[in-house]
């Protein structure tokens, strides 16, 4: 058996040590177009913020992939696949054929239309390569332009600010991480950032940049002009399958999996960012491109093609951040469709004590949160949406912030039955 | 291996497992003096009030697998296999909250602590008492609780009474099974009260 993984983000490698722990005799190659040992993406922000060490970055040791007996091919990326004669090319001319293969491509940035991109300072917030390029030149620059307020444009921005620079956010919606967060948060979020020097610049685009070989500035749909002498375009990201052929493995805006992450194609499979699976609280496909996600379905994945049968429930979009001093949490649905009959909407607002719940529900069963503030029990939450149990007594119980466990429990259990 | 098993239908709330846990986190040990020390120890027990003002001691349930650790972004929550203890490396944190995010229970807090670098908040949680163990000790929240709420014991041992408890209150003679009658009382007097409330 010849098992072939193609990415080396959290997915891929989770899912390259579950095949080594149940198949030890099998071979597996694994490709990935960054040559960094596996690391841990999400921690590309604190780097930049200054709060983590670069040393910190490897979730796995430098020996990973011999301890394993996994064969890496890096510094590539996978240009052909084709499923019915189990082959794959990479970009630089190599060929593998594969018994099983898993897809965890992973994501890449969303570009933007505007002339000049190819100005110096102008990053993508992807990876850990760009993040050193954009600290080497940070002494260089005074001002800087995030484009877009969601989750990377928002963790740029609030990165530069600690390194002390001028930062102007430029975003389309009206407040900050408005996919993740509903307005009463979102505003909270954004009088933080104000608050410590951040100018907001709201419903305009950028059109192009200027500057010799450097960017200096950047113009924008509305006439405006900003000056900046960094850039860092945070647009969100799309699946990476490009080289997947539309016709013989099924594709929505990721690739489509089951509970086993098999795709439509035999010996197929698929985990993580390039991967759309139902989502638990929208009850609809959906890719949820995030860490904790990646990791379970590259167990899942890995799990099955070693030839365990092992279903997963369903996916769960989630974030946490922490912004000066304040936490926001959101997971599943937060912005529920307002003809929704089913849907109830619990809230608390707290503007002295700066605290906010937010509580969706489809009938009694959970179906989302956003919360601001002490947000430290708010794995419960989380796993309520996940167990899908209704919550039939008084569901404004979940909105005390010091609410305990045992407020979920019947009370026939806390009761002895002696 | 004994494990600290909880009882809830015995839980007063009084606290008294959350100022010993604080304390056997400290530097000095002691109640007073930790009561002075900067970082102020915390206690790692949350005793909490249920759906009938009851009392209930949520602890850290040291899952397995841990969803906690699966979640962990720098990889700093591990397992001591000896003790079946879920542990964090103060050291590794970096307070991100992706644990909290992921605990079903809600047993992770985030603060200063005297174990962790100064002036570094990082998470924290119980750690069974892995220091005084250590010395031959049991958990500082068992050793003070006074009802019976916290036992250390062998789970199997403890697993085989409750079941025992549980065929016997089945028997026709229930009331024979009655092992703590002050508790069931007491019990039963808040869920009465809390339902004389509700319907006013």
């Amino acid at each position: 058996m010849h098992y072939v993984v193609i990415g080396n983000g959290v997915a891929g490698t989770t899912a390259g040590e579950t095949l080594r722990r149940l198949d030890p005799q099998s071979a597996i190659t694994m490709l990935g177009d960054e040559n960094f040992p596996p690391y841990c993406r999400p921690m590309i922000s604190m780097v930049l913020e200054g709060t983590v060490s670069e040393k910190a970055l490897p979730i796995r040791s430098a020996d990973f992939y011999d301890t394993l007996r996994i064969h890496p091919v890096l510094g590539t990326r996978v240009s052909q696949l084709d499923p019915e004669s189990k082959n794959l090319a990479t970009a630089d001319g190599q060929s593998f054929s594969y018994d099983k293969l898993l897809i965890a491509s992973g994501s890449d940035p969303r570009a933007i239309d505007a002339e000049n991109q190819n100005l110096d300072n102008i990053f993508y917030m992807r990876n850990y390569a760009q993040v050193r390029q954009m600290i080497n030149a940070l002494p260089s620059f005074k001002n800087a332009l995030v484009l877009g307020g969601g989750l990377v444009g928002f963790k740029a921005a609030y990165g530069l600010l600690r390194r002390g620079l001028q930062v102007t956010m430029l975003i389309s919606s009206g407040y900050p991480l408005s996919m993740q967060v509903d307005e009463t948060a979102g505003q909270m979020i954004l009088e933080v950032l104000k608050s410590r020097g951040l100018l907001v610049r709201v419903g305009s685009q950028v059109i192009g940049f200027e500057g010799g070989d450097r960017v200096r500035g950047a113009f924008l749909a509305d006439g405006g002009h900003i000056p900046c002498e960094l850039v860092v375009i945070g647009k969100g990201v799309f699946p990476a399958h490009g080289f997947v052929p539309r016709d013989k493995i099924k594709v929505d805006a990721g690739i489509l999996v089951n509970g086993c992450m098999e795709t439509s194609a035999a010996d197929v499979y698929a985990a993580g960012d390039v991967a759309e699976f139902i989502d638990i609280a929208r009850k609809r496909p959906w890719v949820n491109a995030i860490w904790p996600e990646a990791v379970a379905q590259g167990e899942v994945a890995g799990t099955n093609m070693a030839g365990r049968r092992f279903v997963y429930k369903g996916s769960l979009s989630r974030n946490v951040i922490r912004i000066f001093d304040t936490d926001v949490m959101t997971a599943g649905l937060v912005h529920p469709p307002s003809d929704d009959m089913e849907i109830q909407v619990l809230t608390e607002t707290d503007r002295r004590r700066r605290l906010y719940r937010k509580l969706v529900f489809r009938k009694d069963v959970l179906a989302g949160f956003a919360m601001v503030n002490r947000i430290e029990q708010g794995g419960i939450l989380t796993a309520l949406i996940r167990s899908g149990l209704p919550v039939e007594k008084d569901k404004s119980r979940l909105l005390a912030p010091d609410f305990n466990f045992a407020r979920l429990m019947p009370g026939s259990r806390a009761c002895p039955i002696h | 291996m004994k494990e600290v098993i909880v009882h809830p239908e015995r839980c007063l709330g009084c606290m008294q497992c959350m100022l010993a846990c604080a304390t056997a986190h400290s530097k000095s040990q002691t109640l007073f003096s930790a009561a002075g020390e900067t970082p102020l120890p915390k206690p790692r027990v949350h005793v909490g009030v249920g759906t009938f003002e009851e009392g209930f001691p949520n602890r850290c349930r040291h899952c397995n697998p841990a969803p906690c650790m699966m979640a962990c972004l720098p990889g700093a929550i591990y397992r001591d296999t000896a003790t079946n203890t879920v542990l964090i490396d103060p050291g590794i944190c970096i307070n991100c909250a992706s644990c909290a995010m992921a605990c079903p229970y809600g047993v992770i807090r985030y603060h200063e602590d005297p174990a962790a670098p100064l002036n570094k908040v990082v998470a924290v949680k119980c750690d069974n008492c892995i220091e005084r163990r250590q010395k031959g000790m049991i958990p500082a929240c068992v050793e003070v609780c006074k009802t019976g709420a916290l036992t250390f014991e062998e789970p199997a041992a403890a697993m085989k009474r409750k079941t025992d408890e549980v065929a016997q209150s089945l028997s026709s003679d229930a009331e024979a099974a009655l092992k703590a009658p002050g508790f069931s009382l007491l019990n039963r007097t808040k869920k009465s009260r809390t339902a004389i409330n509700t319907a006013r």
